[in-house]
């Protein structure tokens, strides 16, 4: 049976053209509170699209997703805990490299990612080009071109994550190699942590790299598993 | 070897080390400032910003910070 209730959450950069996005998705069905005990806004919205009823998530903006500042925490949380059925990651196609560093970490996380490569004209202009179905393909996500200020790709966005709630597109992720000496770590802490109540929840790889960038919130949940 | 700060707008350089903490030198990272990265400096006028090219993006950094990373 198919499930009709879906939520989407938005994450990127700042100034990456998130907001635009969520605008073009919701329209006036916005709702703004905070998150839960903190001071950042959450901003919820819906829409209906092909007989489903879309929740979308807006994140808040983050390079990255460390556990140093509270943005970064709040969005990493939800993506892990809330498991939204898509991750949307808006890119600013004319700021490539920096914006695909969270995309590549939403990658690792296991997130369903769709990747909204926003600001083509902006990327046009600068006479970038750039390879979609490449960038693509080496991701392991699908990418969608947008000019959300056009409103252009909005329908196509929604599409593809449709596509992906009903699995017809898939997403494989990609799985980015750290060098010899760092994946020989990785695979004596993954042994270790396999044994381990978090890697029901969480890749154990993931949790490997997190322990050795020692990762406070990651290194706090292992020691609340040993004492629970 | 010298602070970013003290670098004229214009010039390019090479980052060779932070001069920091955990912390700053994990932001910095996160911004793409790793060691061995060629920034060029956009505007270093006081008391504005070090505003920095980076792998294709713009970077600005205090005083403080810029301080900290030691570049040739």
């Amino acid at each position: 049976m198919a499930r009709k209730e879906i939520t989407i959450a938005l994450a990127g950069n700042p100034n990456s053209g998130k907001t635009t996005v969520f605008n073009n998705l919701t329209g006036a069905r916005q709702h703004v509170g905070n998150w839960p005990g903190v001071t950042v806004e959450k901003k919820e919205g819906s829409l209906s699209y092909e007989g489903y009823h879309i929740k979308v998530v807006d994140l808040p903006g983050v390079y990255s997703l460390t556990a140093y500042s509270l943005d970064e925490v709040i969005a990493r949380d939800f993506v892990v805990d809330e498991n939204p059925d898509v991750v949307v990651d808006i890119v600013d196609a004319s700021n490539l490299e920096r914006n695909l560093y969270l995309a590549v970490q939403l990658l690792e996380m296991g997130a369903k990612l769709v990747v909204a490569l926003n600001m083509m004209d902006v990327a046009e202009s600068r006479r970038y080009q750039i390879n979609v179905k490449e960038l693509s393909r080496l991701l392991g996500a699908p990418v969608v071109p947008l000019v959300a200020t056009r409103n252009q790709g909005t329908q196509e966005l929604l599409q593809t994550v449709v596509g992906v709630v009903k699995d017809n597109i898939e997403v494989t992720g990609m799985r980015l190699q750290y060098g010899r000496e760092v994946e020989e770590e990785i695979a004596k802490l993954e042994k270790v942590i396999s044994n381990n109540s978090l890697s029901k929840k969480y890749s154990s790889r993931w949790l490997a790299v997190k322990l050795l960038e020692e990762d406070k919130e990651i290194i706090k949940k292992f020691e609340e598993a040993q004492v629970g | 070897m010298m602070p970013l700060s003290m670098v004229s707008s214009g010039e390019e350089v090479r980052v060779v080390a932070v001069r920091a903490g955990w912390g700053l030198q994990r932001r910095l990272a996160d911004m793409g400032l790793t060691p061995g990265v060629q920034v060029r400096v956009i505007n270093s006028q006081r008391p504005g910003p070090v505003v920095l090219d980076i792998r294709g993006s713009r970077l600005a950094l205090g005083y403080g910070v810029a301080h900290k990373i030691m570049v040739t």
